[in-house]
């Protein structure tokens, strides 16, 4: 107990947090069945959805009858109620096997998880970190010298980032540096033929084409970080015990480094980490643009094609992602804020 | 200082690299729009995919440009003439059976150098027709009685029912889609131990057979030594959504004229899906060349202009042909029953049709809409055998197309600008007329035209748009019957391709087979649950017959007197209006040699990869 009566704050961790852990099995539990109804909601939409597998090759084959969908509508058991490919699909997941892409012929989860994920969490993950990584000293040194030339030259960057469509962004970006300038490839993941074993070489290369879509995609990231950044820490530099801070003498660039910015730092916090499931989704618009082989393609894809395996999958694989970083954020909150109590 | 020197370096070498291809390399970068999804020889795709097969095998036979029909894997073309060919009837004239001997030449080796023989032609044919296997077409498989071998060169094929297109390589006749013949000592291992675990567990034989067998390693590239074709190329590398890379085959039959050497010795395939993007890397020097779909609704001129002399623009016609397909589920011949909105338009009535054509400026907007396209007349496109030059060429008239309406007893009673009239059972119906088709931007100029255009004779357009996938489901486009779309859906089709009658637009056009005891088998209503092509639910006895009989003329010449017969019903009756023969266009670096397309028959510039090559590089320009 404290001097007033109140329980001691606890020690960090969650082995020693017996409510946050109990709360967190119970989230955990209460996930299960939400991801069930997720899956067959899931399933019955894209099932529903006008079109089967098998549009693409009926319009895409010139002779293609009638005859010979109904024998693959019959070979493929599309002739099912969807209910019970929904049944069929279920009891093969819970034993992790989700089937094959139509499409590719591969198996769906090895599509997504070994063909696509990792493209875009390069993608998404290093944009991201370039957002924050110039979005914190932007918005700090524009919140120091606030309706300075600085801030008003920044705030009209920001404007144009949160505005400008991304897509547009990068087909203008891949106009001027790859066409014009010819200083950068106007897409794609590499130079053909160029194989890992190059050394420096493929390295420098992978970093070539990644600059243009990680400019393109942080753009409206590194925007809106700025603004929070900013009135963040205008709030904080304004506050008492800044000023006492400095009252006490110390420097300014320990004022600010060590007790504005750390303080200012918490909503940017909170806006990255809910920003973080958006990583594994992907961002199709800068993909296409860009031609870069990541999720929100293959999504966007797999549902065009009626790929029912590939979308359950990586549909899934996200709700389930948002399910937990809801959890994990709820569990945070509570290990951070102590007023927090999980009865 | 020092420091931004070597950041300076750094930075300069960072930017200062280029993507290497073309001349310098002897090599071809071809940028295209679409991936295929795997290479199996024994699923129809995308274009992209025939492309791509196009490099890794070849057919018994191939198309030239001119439309000739030329021996690829076989020593020569079966015909009446060389004796290889023989139709045999009855004393009464009836169809007994049809023989078509093939050899195969000497000199054919698969790429890892196993010589192709006729074990291959008969494992491929007994895939085709395994019931397992889902191969996309069995139209014409199934008229394939048996193979007969005679040694490991030579053997016949025996069908059941005529088939004159029998040595067409995009005619389906039994062997695998393109006419590829697959090598069994590669593909007959996974294929039995595939069918052998696809029957041991029925409820997932389907998934077993597309990941065990479509999607094994031959298909999909992950061991790209057992990527085995026929063709001018091997297969080298497929990097998943990036790029296919082939290289030239030294031991390849076919060979262009002077030293191999001379010409491009690996080809590179570019998966770039947006096209402003693919635009951006070709005129970056990323890419040598387009392919025959990547660049499709782009104004040849334009592109020109852009391309500042540094490239050769080809416009060819792509064999498709937009049309305005009209709902005819509401003619008597179905009431009650059919679409009622269609009944109270008249589209079942001919001069509802011609009033519709004569609205339209064609011309105006075949230029407005698909710079280069040519307004077309028929079902048939310009250059191929059966096309008949002769048809009326229905003139932009709006005050007869006015004259027609008012005889069909429409007329704009209330002043509101849209024609109306009085229906038999005294219903008041104005003449709306809903037009769907996909949201291509060429395509929703259209609609703004049409809007414009029928208005001016009293009719008001209302357009909407779907996605491809929905608009092309069957639960949309064949339920016509049930006003699924009530008055016009556009889309495009292939018209001709050296096969008529047996091309795409055809095979929607005929209603009734007479060889079948079911009323109007290809026209889609409830009584054959919505199955057949035939989506617009036109019925006409004449072309039915006409078309039959052509089905099984052996004689090139006769069977294009009867499509011409055909084409003079199709354009007085209009099943659908013709908007025009859309064109592809290829581009590509100047100074590459034999890329081109040439013509609606052989609609892409894969044809004869084995000849092109750099000028520079000492190819020599054949076409």
């Amino acid at each position: 107990m404290d001097p007033w009566g109140r329980e001691a704050n606890p020690p960090p961790g969650l082995v020693s947090h017996p409510r946050v852990f109990a709360f967190l099995v119970r989230r955990l539990l209460s996930a299960v069945p939400a991801l069930f109804l997720l899956s067959l909601v899931i399933y019955a939409l894209l099932a529903l959805k006008p079109g089967d597998p098998l549009d693409e090759l009926r319009f895409g084959n010139p002779g293609f009858t009638f005859e010979d969908y109904q024998r693959l509508v019959k070979l493929y058991g599309l002739d099912k109620p969807w209910y019970l490919r929904y049944w069929y699909w279920l009891g093969r997941a819970l034993r992790g096997d989700f089937g094959p892409s139509r499409r590719y012929g591969m198996p769906a989860a090895e599509f997504i998880f070994r063909h696509r994920l990792p493209n875009t969490l390069l993608l998404s993950g290093l944009a991201m970190v370039a957002a924050f990584v110039v979005a914190v000293p932007a918005g700090v040194i524009c919140a120091l010298r606030p309706h300075s030339l600085l801030d008003y030259t920044v705030a009209t960057l920001n404007f144009l980032g949160i505005s400008v469509p991304v897509f547009w962004l990068g087909i203008m970006l891949i106009w001027i540096f790859s066409v014009r300038l010819g200083w950068l490839p106007a897409g794609s993941m590499g130079t053909p033929g160029l194989e890992a074993e190059s050394g420096w070489a493929y390295l420098v290369d992978r970093l070539r084409h990644l600059v243009l879509p990680v400019f393109a995609l942080s753009a409206i990231q590194m925007a809106t970080w700025t603004r929070f950044m900013r009135s963040s820490m205008l709030e904080v530099i304004n506050q008492e015990f800044i000023r006492t801070a400095r009252a006490k003498g110390l420097s300014e660039r320990y004022v600010v480094l060590k007790h504005a910015l750390r303080n200012a730092l918490l909503p940017i916090i909170t806006l990255v980490a809910l920003a973080i499931p958006g990583i594994f989704s992907g961002a199709v618009l800068t993909e296409t643009v860009f031609n870069w082989p990541g999720m929100g393609r293959a999504i966007y894809d797999a549902i065009l094609a009626n790929d029912f395996n590939v979308s359950m999958v990586a549909l899934m694989f996200i709700s389930t992602l948002i399910l937990l970083f809801n959890i994990l954020a709820d569990v945070a909150y509570a290990l951070v804020d102590p007023r927090i109590r999980y009865d | 200082m020092k420091k931004g020197v070597l950041w300076a370096g750094l930075i300069g070498v960072f930017l200062g690299l280029t993507a290497w291809g073309g001349p310098a390399l002897n090599n071809l970068i071809i940028g295209a729009t679409q991936e295929p999804d795997q290479l199996n020889p024994w699923e129809g795709a995308a274009d992209t995919k025939e492309n791509i097969l196009a490099l890794l095998f070849i057919g018994l036979t191939y198309f030239d440009i001119h439309g000739n029909l030329l021996p690829g894997l076989a020593t020569e073309v079966p015909t009446g003439q060389n004796g290889r060919l023989r139709v045999i009837y009855d004393a009464a004239g009836n169809f007994v059976r049809q023989e078509v001997d093939w050899t195969l030449r000497d000199d054919a080796f698969w790429s890892d150098g196993v010589p192709i023989t006729t074990d291959d032609v008969v494992f491929t044919f007994e895939v085709q027709n395994h019931p397992l296997i889902p191969v996309t077409f069995r139209t014409f498989s199934n008229k394939v009685q048996e193979i007969i071998v005679k040694d490991k060169k030579n053997f016949t094929i025996i069908y059941n029912s005529p088939n004159p297109f029998y040595a067409n390589p995009s005619g389906r006749i039994g062997l695998a889609r393109f006419y590829d013949i697959a090598p069994k000592h590669v593909w007959e291992p996974i294929f039995r131990e595939a069918i052998r675990e696809a029957q041991a567990q029925p409820d997932k034989a389907a998934d077993i057979i597309t990941a065990k067998f479509l999607g094994a390693d031959p298909a999909t590239g992950r061991d790209p030594g057992k990527v085995v074709g026929s063709g001018p190329f091997r297969f080298v590398e497929w990097v998943k959504n990036q790029y296919i890379q082939v290289a030239r085959r030294p031991d390849f039959f076919l060979m262009p004229p002077g030293p191999a050497e001379n010409y491009v010795q690996e080809v590179i395939v570019r998966f770039i899906i947006h096209e402003p993007t693919l635009l951006a890397a070709l005129f970056a020097g990323e890419l040598d060349a387009t392919d025959d779909i990547a660049l499709s609704g782009y104004d040849p001129k334009v592109l020109s202009a852009q391309g500042g002399g540094m490239f050769r623009v080809e416009v060819f016609p792509s064999g498709f042909i937009e049309m305005l397909n009209f709902n005819h589920f509401g003619h008597p011949r179905y009431a009650p029953e059919g679409c009622q909105i269609a009944r109270d338009l008249l589209l079942h009535d001919v001069r509802t049709r011609q009033a519709i054509i004569m609205a339209i400026d064609r011309e105006a907007l075949a230029e407005a809409v698909f710079p280069g396209a040519i307004v077309s007349n028929s079902f048939v496109v310009r250059g191929d055998i059966g096309y008949n030059p002769d048809l009326i060429h229905w003139p932009y008239d709006p005050e007869k197309a006015k004259a027609l309406l008012a005889e069909l007893g429409w007329a704009d009673t209330d002043g509101n600008g849209v024609l109306d009239r009085i229906t038999p059972d005294g219903r008041k119906v104005e003449f709306r007329l809903p037009h769907v088709t996909t949201p291509a931007p060429f395509r929703m100029r259209t609609q703004e035209l049409l809007l414009e255009y029928l208005a001016e004779v009293g009719i008001k357009l209302e357009p909407s748009t779907l996605p491809a996938a929905v608009l092309f489901s069957t639960e949309f486009i064949n339920r016509g019957f049930l006003c699924s779309w009530p008055g016009i859906i556009e889309y495009a089709a292939g018209g001709g391709i050296g096969e008529v009658p047996a091309d795409e637009i055809s095979g929607e056009l005929w209603a009734d087979d007479p060889a079948t005891p079911v009323p109007l088998d290809n026209v889609p209503r409830p009584e054959n649950a919505f199955a057949g092509s035939n989506v617009r639910g036109h019925v006409h006895e004449e072309y039915d017959r006409l078309h039959f009989l052509a089905l099984s003329e052996f004689d090139l010449g006769k069977r294009a007197e009867i499509i011409k017969k055909m084409q003079v019903l199709f354009n007085w009756e209009l099943p659908f209006i013709p908007l025009y023969e859309r064109v592809e266009i290829v581009m590509s670096k100047v100074g590459l040699a034999n890329y081109i397309t040439g013509s609606a028959i052989t609609r892409t510039p894969f044809w004869n990869a084995w000849m092109w090559g750099w000028s520079e590089r000492g190819a020599v320009p054949v076409y």
